[in-house]
């Protein structure tokens, strides 16, 4: 689900930027450093506004200036349960993945429906039955997100298509 | 009333309201009342009718949303009889249709008034209202002339209306099952705690009383007990249709203490005697003896035994193997018999007799066995030896299957059948040695090591398995189906706040048996204890009773564990066990290989090393963890350079791809999530490796790298391939000049002189003992205290530059031991640079370095002249006098290699560091050419490149922090002839 959400950053300033740019050449910084990056539970998607760059203060033994800068974001937050469409990335013989915009799904063997049977034909690996649904690298998937884990900058979760109305979408 | 009739009186009330709505104009009664009169044919209708209104009252949507839910629920078992009772129920709801039926509109009023009231009002009202009724029935037959009174027509229109009324209930519930379905979805729950209700009986006043029978005990022969009672039913059998049956009730044994006794149950004691006469084991001889009546239930009271499962350990009581560890490895239906897997304990008959007749041995060979000969899996070499004729192999899947002097061997360990009471299943308390026996062989190819930390928790584990925040459900029991969190743990009991359904809110107490934990799926769950898979972490994929699916997080692999050896994950995962060693980490194995971490287990690390090979190694046989280091460069086949996380591709081979996660000298470490083994990492020389697609297109990488120094201060920028900053350089008179020095090497040797002037390389020196001046390379020059003879700091005269005033020598060699050089990780890291150094000089490369030390070490100078003596270099000293860095030779040789030192390393890494043709020109030359990107001397002034230096900070931070991720060593494949160095 996408929400704006208030966020603070401290971000460090090099000295060699200390002019009177500087507070341009922090937001540049903040845009580059946070925008597109995870914060374990969120995606940052945009800085839609930032709402406050404090004075900066000098940090000891660096000469770093260090700015505290809040800030307004588009961010992107998967939850167990949420239905998301995503993109097969790969499949494996037991399972998929799934990118769900950044988040990387794994839709294990246990989550597919029993009639979608791997197969190797071709070298492609995929998930099919024989009524015409097929799961490989490149199909448009729903799913519904199972759990999800959380790690610094990173997040994985698991999805299932073991449900009515989940699985690959026809094209 | 119950509360099924109170239910079925409402249908009956709003079925006519909503389905017939014309026939409202007139009684109510007519409806239903007109098919009674109809007969036995139209019995059903009514019943449909009810059934049908019972939906309406809901709406007609709804019912259609029931039909379509119904139909997921066809396959129900049981829906036949639901169906019976749903015709039951139907005949019931008639009844009272027929019965409410008769009461007129006002009194109906009052009912559905009723409805919202208590309902034991309305059975008071009922009771009172019950002649009423009666008197109403006969009623019934007055029903035609009910009829006449209405308006022509209007029967057969309630008619018509109600055979559209029953031809869409006939729609909407074509299978009856359907509607059974759905009637026990909405009533099965009722139906449950109805009878649960019944069912629960208070169990004091089960207990026996002086009305029931009683209990005679008999004595028999011991172990005979149950040989007895199977005879006694028989007994029963065969006489219980003849004319005199047996008058006993029940026999029985208890095993253990109370063995040799046979109980009883019987109405009389003249009774027993008859009927077991004859039966051997029995003693008669004592008379059967009753039993107090209080003492009769403890009598069939059952300890609870230790559930035992697969996989458990016990140990053997008796016989050859007492007091071994073995392992159930199935557990027979009469929970009495055990499969235990045993490390076998043969000699293969080496202590046999070897004149004893063959025929002869069978039973008394076991018995002259003084010494047991030392647990050992079962050989088969071994066995043919001697035993060859006991030997045979068992067509099995596997072939590691033999049958040897009767008894199985299953993959070396003997399996055999063991009584339970041969078990000894407490306090078991498993070694980690003989625990490792079993884990060794079953995991395959494995030392056993990742195992062994099962035995550990074997023993920690055996109490708590419940822990305070548990999510737990009890699984049997009156609460079954409870769950809720653990709050406490104390002995065997369980707090429970229950989360969900009635109890919510409540605190119970429940057994540990009786509990198991809880998982839902996508949780996140850590393994912590009880197999193989400790420690993993994962998220669970599938539930099925108590095993659970989990895909671990570290490679993707779906394990099943019990849900009892689970436990909710912090979200971080954690490291696993204390090795400090993660996964992917690049480790040194040894001095000249390195490896990364493709699975950690409690205790040990499985590394891939560069050779491709997979090791199974201690954390404490592993000598470092090398430093991801951000801008390692590499370049493949074309010459295009890897940096980390490029999408790479093997040339030739398999062609695996994957993306990079380490660069090492001239191999690349790639992960690839698709890959199973080696958690998807494989190694590839990167000479053999192509790029598919860099990280970012980093050739034009937007926007200003803020947080590094600013672009515009570096003049020119990267873009004119022009270096950021020259090292400063030393102005003014050389610090060496004005010097008391003593040569170091040479022919003059020991000498002690005044320098009188410098270049970049030589000195001239002024001989104390000869009144000559001698031209001396610059680094063969120790400066020494003119007083003492002392020699000052390290005493070293190259580089033009000397130590940086009130820097310590121990400082800048301790400079130069910084990790970013990766001095530390040499095992002679403790010594200066220079001797760290030394400590590779096993390499060619090294003694290439020590013939640096003749004059054509001069290079070390030249290498001081190429930084001009810059002070920031100052410290050069450290790096071992510019041995390190070969000779000017090198430096020459560096020009031949100019025309590959400008492309940096792309062409320095295919001929590798290690090439003989290096090492003439001084081994880390070349290094040195591609760290720098400016090998020959001319070039030496713009020595750091951007390019080279990459995000490096200015020349300053050398200053300051002492060397820090020099390029020197850093990123040049002149590493290569260490490992250390990098």
């Amino acid at each position: 689900m996408f929400f704006v959400h208030e966020m603070e950053e401290r971000i460090p300033l090099h000295p060699s930027y200390f002019s009177s740019e500087a507070p341009d050449s922090i937001r540049e910084l903040l845009y580059k450093r946070k925008e597109g990056t995870n914060t374990g539970t969120m995606m940052i998607v945009r800085i839609i506004g930032i709402l406050e760059i404090s004075e900066p203060k000098v940090a000891p033994g660096t000469g770093m200036a260090l700015y505290t800068i809040s800030y307004r974001a588009v961010v992107w937050q998967p939850f167990r349960g949420e239905v998301v469409d995503g993109e097969v990335s790969q499949v494996v013989n037991n399972g998929f993945f799934v990118d769900v915009g950044a988040l990387s799904v794994f839709v294990s063997k246990a989550m597919i429906p029993s009639q979608l049977k791997f197969s190797m034909e071709g070298a492609t690996p995929s998930f099919a039955d024989n009524e015409g649904q097929i799961v490989e690298a490149g199909s448009q998937v729903r799913l519904r997100i199972k759990g999800i884990r959380s790690e610094l900058n990173q997040m994985y979760a698991i999805g299932s298509i073991r449900e009515d109305y989940l699985g690959p979408l026809m094209q | 009333m119950s509360t099924a009739d109170f239910l079925n009186q409402d249908f009956g009330d709003d079925s006519e309201e909503d389905f017939n709505p014309e026939p409202e104009r007139n009684s109510d009664d007519e409806g239903d009342a007109k098919p009674d009169t109809n007969g036995d044919d139209e019995d059903d209708e009514p019943a449909q009718q009810s059934r049908g209104g019972r939906d309406n009252r809901d709406g007609n949507d709804d019912v259609k949303d029931e039909a379509e839910d119904n139909e997921g629920e066809d396959e129900e078992e049981g829906g036949d009889e639901e169906d019976e009772e749903d015709d039951e129920e139907d005949d019931e709801e008639e009844e009272d249709d027929d019965v409410e039926g008769q009461p007129s509109r006002k009194r109906r009023r009052k009912q559905r008034r009723n409805q919202f009231i208590d309902v034991e009002a309305e059975v008071d009202e009922e009771d009172e209202e019950e002649p009423e009724e009666d008197e109403d029935l006969p009623g019934e037959e007055m029903h035609p002339d009910d009829l006449q009174e209405l308006p022509p027509g209007a029967d057969r229109d309630d008619r018509k209306h109600r055979e559209l009324d029953r031809q869409r209930d006939m729609q909407m519930h074509i299978d009856a099952e359907e509607e059974a379905a759905r009637l026990k979805e909405r009533y099965g729950r009722q139906g449950r705690a109805g009878g649960g209700g019944a069912a629960i009986i208070d169990q004091r006043l089960l207990m026996p009383t002086i009305d029931d029978p009683r209990i005679w005990r008999l004595k028999c022969r011991p172990g005979k007990e149950r040989e007895i009672v199977v005879n006694i039913t028989h007994r029963i059998f065969e006489r219980a249709t003849t004319r005199d049956p047996l008058r006993i009730i029940s026999a029985f044994f208890r095993e253990g203490a109370m063995s040799g006794n046979l109980y009883v149950e019987a109405r009389r004691q003249e009774d027993i005697v008859p009927a077991l006469e004859n039966i051997t084991h029995i003693f008669f001889g004592t008379k059967p003896m009753m039993l107090p009546l209080e003492e009769m239930p403890d009598l069939l009271r059952i300890k609870k035994t230790k559930q035992l499962e697969p996989g458990m350990y016990v140990r053997i009581k008796r016989g050859l193997y007492a007091g071994d560890l073995g392992q159930i490895d199935e557990v027979e239906a009469n929970n009495v018999n055990m499969t235990v897997k045993l490390v076998p304990r043969l000699d293969y008959g080496l202590t046999e007799d070897a004149n004893a007749a063959p025929g002869l041995d069978g039973n008394k060979r076991k018995r002259p066995v003084t010494t047991r000969p030392p647990p050992k899996l079962f050989s088969e070499a071994e066995a043919r030896k001697r035993h060859s004729r006991y030997l045979s192999r068992v067509q099995g899947l596997s072939n590691n299957n033999f049958n040897y002097q009767g008894k199985e061997y299953i993959n070396g360990f003997l399996v055999d059948t063991f009584k339970i009471n041969n078990l000894q299943t407490e306090d078991v308390n498993p070694t980690l040695e003989e625990v490792t026996k079993f884990t060794a062989s079953t995991e395959e190819g494995g030392e056993g090591l990742d195992l062994t930390a099962l035995a550990a928790t074997l023993k920690s584990n055996a109490g708590a398995i419940f822990q305070p925040g548990d999510n737990v459900e009890l699984f049997r029991g009156e609460q079954k189906g409870v769950g809720g969190r653990a709050v406490k743990v104390y002995g065997d009991l369980v707090s429970i706040r229950v989360l969900e359904g009635p109890l919510r809110g409540q605190t119970i107490e429940a057994p540990v048996q009786d509990l198991r934990k809880k998982f839902q799926e996508g949780d996140h769950v850590k393994v912590i204890g009880g197999s193989k898979f400790q420690d993993e972490v994962g998220m669970v994929v599938r539930i099925r009773d108590d095993k659970v699916t989990i895909l671990t997080d570290s490679n993707q692999q779906e394990v099943i564990v019990f849900s009892k050896d689970l436990r909710e994950a912090s979200d971080s995962g954690g490291t696993i066990g204390t090795t400090p060693y993660s996964l992917f980490d690049l480790v040194q194995i040894d001095a000249s290989t390195v490896g990364c971490v493709v699975k950690v287990d409690r205790e040990s690390v499985r590394v891939l090393d560069q050779n491709g090979a997979v090791r199974q190694m201690l954390p404490s046989n592993i000598s470092t963890k090398i430093e991801r280091r951000q801008n390692a460069i590499a370049t493949d086949r074309d010459g295009n350079e890897i940096k980390h996380d490029d999408q790479i591709k093997e040339y030739g081979g398999e062609q695996k791809v994957g993306h990079v996660i380490h660069l090492h000298r001239n191999f690349a470490f790639a992960r690839n999530r698709e890959r199973q083994e080696n958690a998807g990492i494989w190694v590839s020389r990167s000479s053999n490796i192509i790029t598919v697609a860099a990280k970012g297109g980093r050739s034009n990488r937007p926007g200003a790298d803020l947080s590094g120094m600013n672009p515009a201060m570096k003049k020119g920028g990267p873009a004119a391939n022009a270096p950021a900053m020259p090292p400063p350089m030393q102005k003014g008179r050389d610090r060496l000049i004005g010097k008391t020095v003593r040569i170091k090497l040479g022919p003059q040797k020991g000498m002690i002189g005044l320098v009188k002037d410098t270049t970049d390389v030589i000195a001239t020196v002024e001989l104390h003992a000869k009144n000559k001046k001698a031209l001396i390379p610059r680094d063969k020059l120790n400066i020494i205290d003119p007083n003492t003879g002392a020699v000052i700091g390290d005493g070293k005269a190259s580089g033009g530059g000397s130590r940086p005033p009130g820097m310590p020598p121990g400082a800048m060699r301790s400079g130069g031991q910084t990790p970013g050089r990766g001095f530390g990780a040499a095992p002679a890291g403790s010594r200066t640079p220079s001797y760290a150094m030394g400590g590779g000089s096993r390499t060619p490369a090294w003694k290439a370095d020590a013939g640096a030390r003749t004059p054509a070490y001069g290079g070390g100078t030249s290498y001081g002249g190429g930084f001009g003596g810059a002070t920031a270099y100052g410290g050069q000293t450290s790096y071992g006098g510019g041995t390190s860095y070969g000779g000017g030779t090198s430096y020459g040789g560096g020009s031949v290699w100019g025309g590959g030192g400008g492309g940096g390393q792309s062409a320095w890494n295919p001929s590798g560091g290690r090439t003989p043709a290096h090492q003439p020109s001084g081994g880390r030359t070349p290094a040195y050419g591609g760290g720098l990107d400016a090998p020959t001397p001319g070039f030496a002034n713009s020595a750091p490149t951007p390019g080279a230096y990459g995000d490096q900070p200015t020349p300053g931070v050398y200053k300051g922090s002492g060397y820090p991720e020099t390029p020197y060593t850093a990123e040049t494949p002149g590493g290569d002839d260490g490992p250390r160095y990098d």
